[in-house]
């Protein structure tokens, strides 16, 4: 579903990412994690194709994305669910608005929008909150938002960059445990992260970034302090 | 149609948030729109007026008291190209002028005068020239002549006219693209989360170049407004001087108004949306 074919990414001839090779199969749930700064933001900018590789490949469901037209980027990312560390939510719409933002963009008819958002809200447990605006929600739940709203398009794919690291541990755990349920109705998952026991307790795939390069790539893994720095 | 109504809100909260760069905005282009008319309106009337008069084949040649006004008229008449002389004698229009205005009576300062009839408008010039020449006459007053001066003026003012519509609408344009770039900045936050969930570009712009093409048309109609209110205030005065000789002018610029105000509405609504559309693109990528 996701591949890297020797991927680098400069920024001003500054390596970020070095010779990434990489590959996340349909349904697979994945851990990128790495320190601050390892390159894990760079290679989710380029999944949804908000940078360009420096050299190399990146493909998703099989399109090259280098070879994308600037016009079908919006196409690209309607497929694909992003959630982010900020959640990115519009302040001034209330939950279910933000939730129906993309759908009523697309014309969706209001009947569909109000039973497609619903649902994504039932799945991240919110359904009670529709009316509510961002400010009211706790961090967690603003986050349960994000990713009811990555959801609701029903993407083949879901990246979430950092989407932990405003929350404590347990809410946190709360958040990996939700996207793991969507992984398990086939969506492929992949998470970037440096919470370690959030990583060590789901025993996923996890691929370790460093300075750039992939120093490990192992399944059932654990995030090894030692290895990462 | 579900679309469209988001794409109004949007439009709407977008003029909320230009705030007072929207009355700049809006003055300038009206201000602008309006000399456009103007000009525009002007040229067409003094258009009409020259094509209307200066295909008069008429000459006034004014003649000097000491001569016989019968017998310049029939060396006049003998000359080529001339059809028909007739006589105004200097009695005849004092009275007329007498009866038009209330003129205080005073020896009577006209001259005698020919209203000389040409066969050709391409004779006008030669045959005013010949009747210029002769002892008898003073001077002569044609149309074709005072058409070549409005037809000079008129160039004057085409060409100072739009190059003063043309730097207001540059104007314009950086003061649009001024206020949607401020709309552009308030909203930061919400096109990057759109264009990172997949909402096109074209429909993130869509409100902003809607906002444009609306102060185009509040300008447009402000400066319609503007020109009719001068149009109505000089019409009175402005028909009964044109009536007289060329009845049919004041319903072609009745016309021409209409046709004017049609323009006004299209530029503004053009260079509105276009500036929008500028800036939107300069500023939103995906
Ligand atoms: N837009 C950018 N311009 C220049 N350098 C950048 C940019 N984004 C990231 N970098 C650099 O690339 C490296 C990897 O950054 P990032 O992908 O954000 O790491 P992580 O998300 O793992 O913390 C860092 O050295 C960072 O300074
Ligand atoms: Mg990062």
């Amino acid at each position: 579903m996701i591949r890297l074919q020797n991927v680098s990414k400069n920024y001003g001839g500054r390596p970020a990412l070095t010779n990434i090779s990489l590959h996340i199969a349909l349904g697979e749930f994945a851990f990128l994690v790495g320190p601050s700064g390892a390159g894990k933001s760079t290679l989710m900018r380029l999944l949804y194709r908000e940078e360009m590789p420096t050299s190399g490949n990146v493909f998703i469901g099989g399109v090259n994305l280098n070879r994308l037209h600037k016009k079908q980027i919006p196409l690209l990312r309607r497929r694909l669910g992003i959630v982010f560390q900020d959640y990115k939510l519009l302040p001034r719409q209330t939950v279910f608005a933000n939730v129906a933002y993309v759908l009523r963009a697309l014309g969706v008819n209001e009947k569909d929008v109000d039973k497609r958002v619903n649902s994504a809200l039932c799945v991240v447990n919110l359904d009670d909150k529709g009316e509510a605006y961002p400010d009211e929600l706790s961090g967690g739940e603003q986050q349960r938002v994000g990713i009811a709203r990555a959801i609701v398009n029903g993407p083949p794919v879901l990246l979430a960059d950092e989407p932990t690291g405003n929350l404590d541990p347990a809410t946190s755990l709360e958040i990996v445990q939700l996207l793991e349920r969507i992984s398990e109705r086939g969506t492929t998952v992949l998470i970037s992260t440096h919470d370690q026991p959030i990583v060590n307790a789901m025993r996923k795939r996890v691929i370790s970034l460093r300075n750039g390069e992939i120093i490990a790539d192992v399944d059932s893994g654990v995030y090894e302090v030692g290895s990462t720095g | 149609m579900r679309i469209l109504l988001r794409v109004l809100v949007e439009t709407l909260i977008g003029l909320k948030q230009g705030g007072w760069s929207n009355w700049l905005v809006v003055s300038i282009l009206a201000i602008a729109l309006t000399i456009f008319g103007g000009v525009l309106q002007l040229t067409i009337t003094l258009k009409s007026v020259v094509a209307a008069w200066g295909s008069q084949l008429e000459i006034s040649a004014y003649l000097k008291d000491s001569y016989d006004p019968k017998v310049v008229a029939h060396d006049v008449s003998l000359l080529p190209e001339v059809q028909f002389v007739e006589i105004v004698p200097k009695e005849t229009a004092w009275k007329e002028l007498q009866s038009a205005f209330k003129v205080a009576s005073l020896a009577n300062p006209l001259p005698n005068t020919l209203h000389i009839k040409v066969s050709s408008t391409e004779a006008v010039q030669q045959v005013a020239m010949q009747v210029k020449n002769l002892p008898s006459v003073e001077n002569v007053r044609y149309p074709l002549k005072v058409a070549q001066r409005i037809n000079e003026f008129r160039h004057f003012l085409e060409l100072a006219g739009f190059a003063v519509t043309a730097a207001l609408t540059a104007a314009t344009l950086t003061v649009i693209g001024n206020t949607i770039h401020l709309v552009i900045q308030s909203r930061h936050r919400e096109i990057e989360i759109l264009s990172l969930m997949g909402v096109s570009p074209s429909y993130i712009r869509s409100p902003l170049i809607l906002q444009g093409a609306t102060y185009g048309a509040i300008s447009g109609l402000l400066s319609m407004a503007v020109l009719w209110g001068l149009h109505a205030y000089l019409d009175p005065y402005l028909s009964e001087q044109l009536i007289g000789f060329a009845p049919m002018l004041t319903h072609s610029l009745e016309h021409s108004l209409a046709q004017t105000f049609v323009a006004l509405l299209i530029l503004g609504v053009a260079v509105g949306a276009s500036g929008a559309f500028w800036t939107s693109g300069r500023y939103i990528k995906i």
